[in-house]
């Protein structure tokens, strides 16, 4: 693909009229969808990540876009396209690869384990042509702690496609694009999940 | 500063006040960054005329802009008038580079095209003055290197023997090298804690990175067990086998015997299917060269195609810089493999990543204590192990991929540097240092100007 397709194909993620149109699914099925977002957010801060990677779907795609600061009339190409710079690009075995790791007892840079604490909030979510999956926006607030003072923060948005799933929480992770809102990652890792 | 009392490269001894001093760190930026070749940027990041990207050299930033007759030129990003940054972009395209604060307005050159109000309040607009402050740069096959210092060696007399061990990353192929992509991120620590990692230390690898390597592993389905050929690359780590090299202008590279270890099969695969077209390009002995390089001050790679600058950020934080870089001439399904691969292994989400930058940042917090930075640390592996021009390697080396002449070949440059000598007077003392060690290895060992050549 040359340069001046992929810019076409990218759209700035949160100016996207999809992205934007109001929230339209029932009441009680978004607060089932919140209830599901809040009880991931609980496994990953109890550490319990082979229950969360319960929650990812077998053909789960988690990807996050390096962003750049850029000119405002280029700004619909702030963040890379897909198949260039990206923080995430995993699927289920890539994703179950890195809990692993933190589970060797020397994944150095979460020993001794970090304190999180995931923040979800402004979630909306929109019906998709399949009846049983929702694309879901919420934004985060990862807030952490680790060794004697280290403390960070990292925000952002994440774009989720839910489907119904026989679990526990009634859901599962489809598809999840994590925006940080940051173009220089002002943290010294990205060790956990958002 | 003199920093000579820290550093005893013949020795091996390094005092942590150079990772520590405020003062010392002043000094970097003009005895070290504003006088050395720095990276700045790759000739597929800038494919059209006015395309731009701003790089640092130190703390100073510049822009690096393409030209219409297809040339480059640099300029520190900054308005004569009053110091204003001219670009806040990272990168985009331009034709010009107007000063937000009064509307200077400069070329993509470089070059003041207009002032406003500028005939009625100025006498004179004399260019060398009002021009943005013009830096040197250099091609090497497609890598463009900066440098303020017009007495600073040419770009290749710069890096010496070096260029031969540089080839075996970026001139593998045929059509040279592309880029797919950048991470910048933040770190506490001082830069020269990532810059003496790939200089020298791939000792760190076996213990910092055990985690990556065992969950990375691939494994054969049918028993469950890693798969022959990754457990064969790891088995490199314990028992090593290489060597690594030291130029006299700081740069080093070491490496195994049988390449940088992969766990990612297509790239494995194409790095056997390809070994015979790279020793015939560059012969049989570079083919497994490429393990883990720097160019002093900061420019760094590894074989598995991620480049990095580590900009200094006072002396207790660095900025990263990393692009992934893949050769021109691989097929698609490599490409993807290596974009993957450098992001899951070398960005901050990456696995190896994160466990090095833990190591740095408690070092550096470790060296706010008196005791901490009063106690030497030792750099002594393979010390007066060095030989010339041995086993077909240009320049100095030593015989095992776990080695510290490197880094002692890194500092030993910064004190150089750091001692405020001249281009002129540095290139004479180099000279002479390697004259007396080649004529004392000769003494030594019988044979004039090599010794202990026994092949890892």
């Amino acid at each position: 693909m040359s340069d001046s397709e992929k810019a076409k194909k990218v759209v700035h993620l949160f100016q996207r009229p999809e992205n934007l149109k109001p929230a339209d699914v029932p009441l009680e099925l978004a607060y089932d969808i919140e209830q599901f977002l809040y009880a991931e957010a609980d496994l990953l801060d109890g550490w319990k990540f082979y229950d969360w990677l319960g929650l990812m779907a077998a053909d789960i795609h988690y990807w996050a876009p390096v962003r750049e600061n850029r000119l405002m009339r280029e700004m619909a190409e702030e963040m890379y396209p897909p198949g260039t710079a990206a923080h995430f690009d995993e699927n289920h075995h890539m994703l179950t690869e890195r809990v692993n790791r933190l589970h060797t007892n020397m994944s150095w840079s979460e020993a001794p384990p970090s304190r999180t604490r995931h923040l979800v909030t402004n979630v909306r979510a929109h019906s998709t042509e399949v009846a049983d999956e929702f694309a879901v926006q919420s934004s985060f607030h990862v807030y952490r702690t680790s060794s004697e003072r280290h403390q960070d923060s990292v925000f952002g948005k994440r774009f989720d496609l839910l489907r119904r799933a026989e679990n526990d929480y009634g859901f599962e992770v489809a598809r999840r694009t994590v925006v940080f809102d940051m173009s220089t990652l002002l943290v010294k890792n990205l060790s956990q999940f958002y | 500063m003199d920093v000579a009392e820290f550093i005893d490269a013949e020795k091996g001894l390094i005092r942590g006040e150079i990772f520590h001093n405020q003062e010392i760190y002043e000094q970097e930026l003009e005895q070290v960054f504003a006088r050395s070749w720095v990276f700045m940027a790759h000739d597929s990041m800038l494919p059209n005329t006015g395309d731009f990207m701003q790089n640092y050299i130190g703390e100073d930033p510049v822009l690096i802009v393409r030209q219409a007759d297809g040339s480059v030129k640099g300029f520190l990003n900054q308005c004569r008038h009053r110091g204003m940054r001219l670009c806040r972009a990272e990168r985009g395209n331009a034709k010009n580079f107007m000063c937000s604060f009064h509307g200077w307005n400069y070329d993509i050159g470089g070059e003041l095209i207009g002032a406003p109000h500028g005939e009625a309040i100025y006498d004179t607009i004399d260019p060398d003055v009002f021009r943005g402050t013009q830096l040197r740069l250099a091609n090497y096959k497609g890598f463009i290197f900066g440098t303020w210092d017009e007495s600073a060696p040419e770009f290749e007399e710069y890096m010496g023997d070096f260029a031969w061990y540089f080839d075996a990353y970026i001139d593998r192929y045929e059509g040279g090298m592309e880029v797919v992509g950048v991470h910048k991120w933040v770190l506490p620590a001082n830069w020269k804690f990532n810059a003496e990692q790939p200089t020298s230390d791939m000792y760190h690898g076996e213990v910092s990175h055990a985690s990556a390597f065992q969950v990375m592993m691939p494994i054969d389905e049918e028993t469950g067990a890693p798969k022959a050929w990754a457990m064969e690359a790891v088995g490199a780590l314990s028992e090593p086998r290489g060597a690594q090299f030291s130029a006299p202008n700081g740069h080093g590279t070491g490496w195994f015997s049988g390449g940088l270890p992969t766990m990612n099969e297509t790239i494995h695969r194409w790095q056997q299917e390809t070994a015979g077209e790279v020793a015939e390009r560059l012969g049989p002995e570079r083919v497994n060269v490429a393990g883990h390089a720097n160019i002093f001050p900061n420019f760094m790679m590894l074989g598995n195609y991620t480049f990095r600058v580590t900009h200094p950020r006072g002396p207790d934080e660095m900025e990263i810089w990393a692009w992934t870089m893949v050769p021109k001439s691989a097929s698609a399904e490599v490409k993807e493999a290596i974009r993957i691969d450098v992001l899951r292994t070398f960005s901050p989400a990456g696995m190896f990543e994160q466990d090095d930058a833990v190591n740095w940042e408690e070092e550096q917090r470790i060296l706010r204590g008196h005791v901490a930075r009063k106690s030497p640390l030792v750099y002594q592996q393979m010390l007066g192990k060095a030989r010339y021009d041995a086993d077909g390697l240009p320049g100095k080396t030593v015989p095992h991929v776990y080695a510290e002449e490197a880094a002692r070949g890194m500092y030993q440059h910064y004190a150089d540097l750091m001692g405020g000598g001249s281009w002129p007077e540095l290139t004479e003392l180099k000279k002479n240092r390697e004259l007396k060690e080649r004529a004392d290895l000769a003494e030594a060992d019988g044979t004039p100007g090599q010794t202990g050549s026994n092949a890892a």
